[in-house]
């Protein structure tokens, strides 16, 4: 009993041990495309926003923020989309400049992933 | 909560890895206790009794580890979620994986409860329900959940490639607990016979639905060696066929053994002892795998055969250390400068608290190029008096694991030249750091693993258990340094610095193997296992001798 006892602690200490070891840098859902694209220059006030992304996203828990040059953001709400790997939200009465569309998202496989998409609005 | 978003990322993957280890000790303790040892427990005498006295109390402790460990994870992501999108924990707690985590945590909770009892009938029947719920539940948080085309296919795919994983490395224990301290040829041999035809269709199973999820989330052979999920996989299939070499051997020796009872239970024992320590590893390098995307959905940064080759090719090491204060090295700096330029704007995506890094230049490469070159330098002695040692002619070889002090002491010091003692990060603020953690838990592994195989070897401990320490750490490394991922803003460079791990992991796993079958085997394994460990060691020391990173 006692080789017994000291295997299942062993194999406490050793799946601890590894579970220490574990780490990821990326992160499971990624940006396949965008509308406007990453660094892309888009014309007029208003401006259709659409992400989509490599898994379903769960729209209730994600979110578009919409970040100024001047490090302001706002909330965009988000609209109807095609697809449930997509969200889109349209904005209107932009000043011409830099912005970065911050996303974040949960995929419905329980990954949070977050990342930005910076574009710039020309006259 | 700062400090939670810092940490977030790292420990996120370490309770997935607790979950599908303790999800598969679960599954395939009912597996076992429900389809190979229950059906025949009234021929098998004590054996029978022992083995599922003992298989309950594993079962019950999987389990509970099971539970804990999802409520802690779904707490975890939801409290981030929560204050990452700033909506109320309540509408977090709805969310489809917070959902399914909590039905996992209760149907392994109440594992425990049915598990406490005798195994009757309609417990078999319940426990195996509850299995399927966990198996379930899991399901729908995976990968396959979350896409979007050929779900269905996916879906059946990862549900028997978990189901089987869970079956074959999850009931191994369960074997092991049979064997121990048991003395009966006849009924090993029956329970051997029954799990190894088991493991025949396991294995058919594993393998079939994970070459339908490899053709979905890989897509192309380029995209094997080109991505990380891809080299991931491929080492995973490196360890399989590691499992599968071990898993023969045995049932080669089941095959005697219920021919002749009289046939020694020992190396089954011994190589099922080694299958855990491999198949364990897959697991936390499965948990590992699903935080990173599918490589079909990568389409940029992957690496060309040319980028590896280049990589790869053997170049003389830096044997003196470059100065901390220095500045890049010009020329180098603008090789990378000149490759960066020709990258492709792409947006970046990254875990809540990672934050953005800050891209390395030259001076980080030559500093780390150095320290992986110098402890190769140090490891290929070891390596080198071991095998002297070996040979029985040369007694003062055997102080060898003193140099591992001297490695451990040296990467102390070196390996994260920003924080305590060369940087200005105070030794606690660094432990915020996983990457950190890591390293300094890997020191405290060597120098563990230093004392105790020096005072083994020159008999200042007899006990034989204290010479298990020695393969029990090599191997815990290799699995540390499989499922340890370097955090790079450049997705490219990281695949092709962990590219450089992978073999050296595999070749310590080998050497750990090779060590504890060296002790724990009769003649003649443990004597060409005992052959085998010092060249693999040498194998490792000349593979971090031309390690590069640019």
């Amino acid at each position: 009993m006692h080789t017994v006892r000291s295997l299942r602690r062993a194999a406490v200490v050793a799946a601890m041990l590894v579970a220490l070891g574990s780490i990821a840098a990326d992160a499971h859902a990624i940006v396949v495309s965008s509308q406007p694209a990453a660094n892309g220059v888009v014309h007029g006030k208003t401006v259709e926003l659409v992400v989509r992304f490599n898994s379903r996203i769960d729209p209730v828990r994600s979110r578009l923020l919409l970040v100024r040059a001047d490090g302001s953001s706002i909330t965009l709400e988000l609209g109807d989309t095609p697809s449930p790997d997509t969200l889109a939200a349209t904005v209107g009465e932009l000043a011409p400049g830099a912005y970065r569309l911050r996303w974040q998202v949960l995929a419905t496989d329980g990954h949070i992933t977050r990342g930005d998409i910076p574009f710039t609005v020309a006259p | 909560m700062a400090l939670l978003l810092d940490i977030f990322g790292f420990l996120s993957v370490v309770l997935r890895g607790l979950v599908l280890t303790t999800q598969s000790l679960m599954i395939g303790g009912v597996v076992f206790l429900g389809l190979i040892v229950g059906p025949v427990a009234g021929k098998l005498g004590a054996v029978g009794t022992a083995a599922l006295a003992r298989g309950r109390r594993l079962l019950f402790w999987s389990a509970l580890t099971l539970a804990c460990a999802e409520l802690v994870f779904v707490v975890l992501e939801c409290v981030v979620l929560a204050a990452t999108v700033d909506i109320p924990l309540g509408l977090a707690f709805g969310a489809a994986f917070a959902r399914f985590g909590l039905i996992a945590a209760a149907a392994a909770a109440a594992a425990t409860f049915v598990a406490r009892g005798e195994l009757t009938r309609t417990r078999v029947y319940i426990l195996f329900a509850l299995a399927l719920a966990v198996l379930a539940a899991q399901l729908a948080t995976s990968h396959a959940a979350a896409q979007v085309d050929s779900r269905a296919a996916l879906l059946v795919a990862d549900f028997l490639h978990m189901g089987a994983a869970a079956a074959w490395v999850g009931g191994i224990p369960y074997f092991l607990l049979v064997l121990y301290r048991t003395h009966d040829g006849r009924a090993h041999g029956l329970v051997g016979r029954r799990f190894s035809l088991l493991l025949v269709w396991t294995v058919a199973v594993l393998v079939a639905a994970g070459l339908v999820m490899a053709v979905d989330y890989i897509g192309s052979i380029e995209a094997v060696y080109g991505t990380a999920y891809g080299v991931m996989v491929a080492t995973k299939v490196v360890l399989l066929i590691g499992l599968l070499f071990f898993g023969a051997m045995n049932n080669r020796i089941i095959e005697r053994m219920t021919r002749d009872p009289g046939v020694p239970v020992l190396r089954v024992r011994r190589f099922a002892e080694v299958e855990v320590a491999i198949g364990f590893t897959v697991l936390f390098a499965a948990a590992s795998l699903t935080s990173q995307p599918p490589a079909v959905d990568l389409l940029t940064d992957r690496a060309s055969v040319a980028d590896i080759a280049e990589r790869l090719a053997p170049r003389l090491p830096h044997i003196t250390s470059p100065d901390r204060d220095q500045l890049a090295l010009s020329e180098l700096q603008a090789r990378i400068n000149a490759a960066a330029a020709t990258n492709a704007p792409r947006p970046q995506a990254y875990v809540p608290g990672e934050g953005m890094l800050p891209p390395r230049n030259a001076a980080d490469i030559a500093w780390s190029e150095y320290n992986h070159n110098l402890a190769g330098l140090l490891v290929l002695a070891i390596g080198l008096l071991a095998l002297i040692d070996r040979t029985g002619k040369a007694p003062w070889a055997r102080n060898w694991p003193l140099l591992f002090l001297l490695l451990g002491g040296f990467l102390w010091i070196k390996a994260d030249p920003e924080v305590w003692p060369l940087g200005d990060v105070g030794f606690w603020a660094s432990l915020r750091d996983p990457e950190v953690v890591q390293h300094r838990l890997f020191v405290l592994l060597l120098a563990g693993f230093a004392i105790f195989e020096w005072r083994v070897r020159t008999g200042r401990i007899r006990s034989p258990r204290a010479a298990l320490v020695f393969p029990l750490i090599t191997a815990l490394g290799a699995a540390l340094l499989l499922t340890h991922s370097h955090a790079l803003s450049n997705v490219k460079e990281q695949l092709l610095m962990e590219i450089s791990h992978v073999p050296v992991a595999l070749a310590g796993m080998t050497a750990g193997a090779a060590r504890w079958l060296e002790l724990r085997l009769d003649a003649p394994g443990s004597r060409i296992a005992g052959w085998v460990w010092p060249p693999a060691f040498m194998l490792v020391g000349v593979m971090l001798l031309f390690y590069r990173e640019a």
